[in-house]
């Protein structure tokens, strides 16, 4: 057991330093992406683009940064250069027309060599937390192994789910759950 | 606030150490006396919880008050008294005896009380002495009786105990309110953070305090400890958190990405799922994370573990099947057998404290219901009433009671519900955020 100290609002394990420090990592990386990017046009909502709710200009999620910290951060939805794919309700086999966004995805990461993405798996809000965590990461291996077959090096892509956590659209219909069921495509140096 | 919080542990080994709540002597002639009340269906009995009796140091009646308030919540929480407004009581407990024979039964009677409860307090610095009485009225009976030592600090957990006492009187089963609750709030934010609180609603603490994830909650049988998934390292990860020792520790599971997990009664494992390679299989894992076994292997979901009181048994969901089912297997290894038919969405599974059942959510009309049905198989038994999505079915540690997250109103609450008449009671939580995954422990200190 690692000794912690009562922090403001918890518990805080002395590893949370080595946290601390990967998410202040995590930000300078989004920064310089952001300010790689900048040139792009600014995603609808902008800076007060906050709780997910916001569509970015060509759709949903086509943030280039890691999901987790857009929302630490209140700034879901910046663009990247990789595009989202989208799956049918509880299903993670990649559909027909998202062949071409992932061949268009995999063409980006041969054009920069040095990137390495990590694929998000996404649910929609319907069903349990731990069977959508399960889900998801069935949808972001379905997109890995995709990008693989394509001749992308596994090396260069991690997965993770955050299941139903990271919704980028809060209505309780359709119209948002097909949007939420995706992989996102965080893209990092 | 860190002086606090030990101040806390400090007064919970104390309490553990004195307050066992000794039973005060039977009057002569006269074994325990169980009176069958207020069974499903049954008009609700009455009863009314009086003012203690102040026999020095509690001028201000602080702690008496603390114990009334606690008392009445408690019992009215059980489901099976009206409280008599305090209002309407005649006596005055200060002027009056709370020992038979000291007061007048008649006061009672004609307020329509079935039950009274009546006692004392004294209290010399922080130590505290308080007796407890239950009374029958139309008999003019002492059905029981406690006597309580310990620290202004311990009162509410006092009169948790007389709640259960009086419970075990009047139904004959101990009642479930010397236990806590833990569960996931977004409260004050968008974050899911896990908390902890009485059922009762009081000492409310907020174990997680990451902008981020944490989901799925499990007590051990002491509750003692309280592992959940947090993703405040970026990535999912199990934490165990030992409440007593007010630490806790970051899971190192070998290799995969851990989604969940539950601890086993006796605290000593955990069972775990865990991702690799996109599919989700659980794993006996030590509580430092080292696998013991690999329990599940197929290439699709295996998720939402719960353990059975002795410890043998696995019950989990699966979508072996090609839907999410319930299964049931030997700890020790062996093919899963699977539980539920009905429905195309089961998941959450929670055994009872005698093992005997399972509670669990299944999906109708795209909400939950809360459904039991035998852990050996058989026909499975819907206990909510399709009102908002209804969730995260967890047990009272006497059985009786169930807790779930249910969107019935607005916001998603946390509520208690009574399962053998299906009675909806009363949410357990309130604020402005959106309550789930609650996790009901066992009795305190056992």
């Amino acid at each position: 057991m690692i000794p912690v100290q009562r922090g403001r609002g918890g518990w805080v394990s002395s590893r949370s330093t080595i946290a601390r420090a990967v998410a202040i990592v995590g930000v300078a990386v989004m920064l310089a992406l952001a300010a790689c990017s900048s040139k792009k046009p600014a995603p609808i909502g902008g800076d007060n683009n906050s709780g997910g709710s916001q569509l970015g200009e060509n759709g949903i999620g086509k943030g280039g940064g890691n999901s987790l910290e857009d929302w630490k951060n209140g700034k879901f939805g910046a663009q990247g250069p990789l595009s989202d794919i989208h799956f049918a309700y509880n299903e993670y086999t990649i559909q027909e027309q998202d062949s071409s966004v992932l061949k268009s995805n995999a063409s980006w990461m041969q054009a920069h060599p040095q990137t390495r993405v990590q694929v998000e798996g996404h649910c929609d809000e319907r069903g349990s937390e731990e069977y959508n965590i399960a889900l998801g990461a069935k949808r972001s291996q379905a997109a890995k192994d995709y990008l693989v077959t394509l001749g992308i090096g596994g090396s260069r892509i991690s997965t993770i789910s955050y299941g139903k956590e990271l919704p980028v659209c809060t209505e309780h219909d359709e119209s948002c759950w097909s949007q939420n069921r995706r992989d996102h495509f965080a893209v990092s140096q | 606030m860190k002086r606090v919080i030990q101040a806390c542990a400090i007064l919970c080994a104390i309490v553990l150490a004195s307050i066992p709540g000794r039973a005060v002597a039977q009057p002569a002639g006269g074994g325990p006396i169980t009176i069958t009340i207020a069974g499903p269906g049954s008009q609700l009995s009455t009863i009314a919880v009086s003012g203690l009796k102040n026999l020095g140091g509690d001028d201000d009646h602080r702690v008496a008050s603390a114990f009334v308030g606690t008392l009445r919540r408690d019992l009215e929480l059980s489901g099976y008294f009206r409280i008599i407004d305090p209002h309407a009581y005649i006596e005055d407990p200060q002027s009056s005896g709370f020992e038979l024979g000291q007061f007048n039964f008649a006061d009672w009677r004609s307020i329509n009380a079935d039950f009274v409860v009546k006692g004392s307090v004294s209290a010399s610095g922080a130590g505290v002495k308080l007796t407890a009485f239950l009374y029958d009225v139309a008999q003019q009976r002492r059905m029981m009786g406690k006597n309580y030592n310990g620290d202004a600090g311990d009162v509410a957990r006092m009169a948790r105990r007389f709640a259960d006492a009086v419970l075990e009187a009047a139904t004959g089963q101990r009642g479930p309110f010397d236990s806590k609750l833990a569960l996931v709030s977004t409260r004050g934010g968008r974050f899911k953070e896990v908390y902890t609180q009485s059922i009762d609603g009081q000492d409310v603490f907020k174990l997680t305090g990451n902008p981020t994830i944490n989901l799925f909650p499990s007590f051990d049988r002491s509750a003692r400890y309280l592992l959940y998934l947090s993703y405040k390292s970026m990535a999912p990860a199990l934490y165990l958190a030992d409440l007593k020792e007010q630490r806790e520790a970051k899971l190192d599971t070998p290799h995969g990405r851990v989604f969940g997990g539950t601890i086993s009664p006796d605290s000593e494992r955990i069972v775990a799922a865990i991702e690799r390679g996109g599919a989700t299989n659980l794993y006996l894992i030590t509580r430092e994370g080292a696998e013991i076994r690999q329990l599940t292997d197929t290439n699709g979901i295996n998720v939402s573990p719960a353990i059975s009181p002795d410890g043998a048994t696995l019950a989990f969901t699966s979508d072996r099947s090609g839907s999410p089912q319930i299964y049931v297997m030997s700890l020790a290894g062996g093919a899963p057998k699977r539980l539920t038919y009905r429905g195309d969405y089961n998941t959450t599974p929670a055994f009872s404290p005698k093992g005997d059942k399972l509670a669990y959510q299944s999906r109708n009309n795209g909400r939950f219901d809360i459904w039991t049905i035998p852990a050996g198989g058989g026909e499975p038994v819907q206990v909510t009433d399709g009102n908002g999505s209804n969730e995260y079915p967890s047990w009272s540690p006497d059985g009786r009671y169930l807790a779930f997250s249910s969107t019935r109103g607005h916001n998603s609450r946390i509520y208690v519900m009574m399962v053998g008449n299906r009675k909806i009671i009363s949410a357990l939580t309130e604020g402005n955020g959106n309550d789930s995954c609650p996790a009901w422990s066992g009795w305190l200190g056992e």
